[in-house]
């Protein structure tokens, strides 16, 4: 009924939401394209279709003719940043879903003094602004005498990567009654048993949700890993970064398309745990 | 699962196992750090990037003109780039709200497959690395860029539009990244809306804009103000999104707080702004719950009117 009367609005609505779309997708879609551009000077303008820049990003020759060498990357450097990116994410959002899986299982089936100051401290790391939470941690490391390295990025990323974790966990566990809990526990099982066999199969898609969201987002993550990274660790955001500083060339947009397409797959993968049912 | 009254020992002690790394983390990872932050704002900037550890409360003075001394002296500048940095969040907040409103009921009224689509399509950009994303603007507005390039090729003008490096697109840029934010909260309200109370309002006899004045929007309030405040704080303390697209020209609170840590090397007076940061959305934050206490209230003393 009311939808009827919004009828006349609704075509306008769709052009605007198409619009919408657009302009999410288009900087990302041009990338793409610029990407893939044999145009060396100016990538506004088409001159043909190119692999090169993803060639030489990995230290392979080019295969078009007219190129200035001074274009190819040290492959050797991209690959040990890339690892450095994998050693960090990989481990900060383990460590992260094991700590915010253990915290939504405590607010979610304990009851307990200061449990709505542990809450609301949850949410403080995601919505403190990262340039305050990145001093604060270049501060507290320094002072501490903790050398900057991956170990520093890692517990930063730790931080805030256990909030998010936690508040898919929690939002599972919410959805979820412990029918099943009580019942393993009233036929004998231990807490580590009813945990091992009853709750973690079940809270199991927000976890692995949890755990792919926290991963990508500590690959992606620029702002407090640039200040606690040190001067000779370099992640794969940092090391987009300096590339731009140094001027903008046709290897930054196939890097960055490969980082999107990554990025894209995992959290596809994720959002899709994340809203599974049973 | 709750075994009477008593909290067995057993599970006293799965509790202490299940919220110790948690506590240990941010304890020692968040809010110690925190806290030396707030202290270094009050120390004396030492030779060589250091501090000395005296009281120095004219960090502040730097910045607000009072207290001075110590050889500080109140540079407006400061307070400048903090009433701007406030303006562009505000600005960006408008923005992508007036952006994301209508689509969030664009995105209401689909069929659950195109809606999981849409939604899904939505969600997805904010994934995508951050600097790849504001890189993507430089591509978009920089003189021989993709929007010089076609509107010059079009004919449409001679000369290529000065976009770069200017507030406008600081704004896009800012828009662009955060407008994920503003959506979610938006659209979860709008998802919860009670159309049966928009045919009433129609029935009655409202014009379309009354029924939206007086029955949408308040019925919306808490996703516009949730999606307000998520959108704001990381507008606020942006300075990738400035850095790249404002150039020297365009400056943010976060520009300034980055050349104090890791060129000027004068980490006191960075923390000081940092916490001027930090202070701004803790108030923020802070009015956001009290409002939303609020409105709580009034609906459960509404409610028990009813009755």
């Amino acid at each position: 009924m009311s939808k009827r009367r919004f009828s006349s609005g609704w075509t306008a609505l769709h052009i605007y939401g198409a619009a919408f779309l657009i302009f999410l997708y288009a900087p990302l879609a041009l990338i793409t394209v610029y990407s893939f551009n044999s145009n060396a000077l100016n990538m506004a303008v088409w001159t043909g279709f190119t692999f090169d820049w993803y060639r030489t990003l990995f230290g392979m020759q080019p295969a078009g003719a007219a190129f200035d060498a001074a274009f190819t990357e040290n492959p050797d450097r991209l690959l040990g940043v890339l690892r450095n990116s994998l050693i960090v994410a990989l481990s900060a959002s383990a460590i992260s879903t094991v700590i915010g899986t253990a915290t939504a299982l405590a607010t979610a089936r304990y009851d307990f003094i200061g449990k709505r100051i542990y809450q609301a401290l949850l949410f403080m790391p995601m919505i403190m602004p990262d340039i305050v939470l990145g001093i604060a941690l270049l501060i507290f490391f320094v002072g501490v005498g903790f050398k900057l390295s991956l170990a520093t990025i890692i517990i930063g990323h730790c931080t805030f990567l256990s909030s998010y974790v936690y508040i898919i966990v929690a939002a599972r566990l919410a959805g979820m009654d412990n029918t099943l809990e009580v019942a393993s526990a009233d036929l004998g099982a231990g807490p580590v048993t009813t945990f091992r066999r009853v709750t973690l199969p079940l809270i199991m898609p927000g976890v692995i949700g949890g755990f792919l969201l926290a991963f990508i987002i500590s690959l992606d993550d620029v702002v407090i890993t640039y200040f606690i990274a040190g001067v000779d660790t370099q992640t794969l955001p940092l090391f987009i970064l300096a590339m731009v500083r140094r001027g903008i060339r046709p290897q930054i947009n196939a890097l960055a398309v490969l980082l999107i397409m990554f990025s894209f797959v995992v959290a596809s993968a994720g959002l899709y745990f994340r809203s599974r049912r049973n | 699962m709750a075994e009477g009254g008593t909290i067995s020992s057993q599970r006293r002690k799965a509790l202490f196992v299940l919220l110790t790394p948690i506590t240990l983390l941010l304890g020692a990872f968040f809010l110690i750090p925190l806290g030396i932050m707030v202290v270094y704002s009050f120390l004396e900037p030492g030779l060589y990037g250091g501090v000395v550890w005296s009281f120095y409360p004219y960090n502040y003075g730097r910045i607000f003109g009072w207290p001075l001394g110590g050889g500080e002296e109140f540079e407006p500048l400061y307070i400048q780039i903090i009433l701007n940095s406030l303006y562009y969040a505000a600005l960006t907040v408008i923005v992508t709200l007036v952006v994301c409103y209508p689509v969030a009921f664009w995105v209401s009224r689909m069929g659950p497959m195109a809606k999981n689509i849409v939604l899904f399509a939505i969600t997805l950009p904010f994934f995508a690395n951050l600097l790849v994303r504001i890189y993507a603007w430089l591509l978009l507005l920089r003189p021989t860029g993709a929007v010089n390039t076609a509107l010059m090729s079009l004919g449409l003008i001679d000369q290529p539009l000065n976009m770069i490096f200017t507030e406008f697109a600081v704004i896009v840029g800012l828009v662009y990244v955060l407008t994920p934010f503003m959506f979610l909260p938006i659209y979860a309200s709008v998802e919860r809306l009670d159309w049966s109370l928009v045919q009433a309002s129609q029935d009655l006899g409202a014009t379309p804009f009354q029924t939206f004045r007086r029955v949408i929007l308040p019925l919306t309030a808490p996703g516009i103000a949730g999606g307000c405040v998520i959108v704001f704080i990381p507008a606020l303390g942006n300075f990738i999104v400035p850095s790249f697209l404002g150039g020297s020209k365009v400056q943010m609170t976060g520009n300034v707080i980055e050349r104090q840590f890791l060129q000027a090397r004068n980490w006191p007076f960075g923390s000081t702004l940092a916490m001027i940061v930090m202070a701004s959305v803790l108030l923020l934050v802070l009015a956001y719950t009290l409002w939303m206490r609020r409105a709580a209230n009034n609906e459960r003393l509404a409610g028990a009117g009813h009755v």
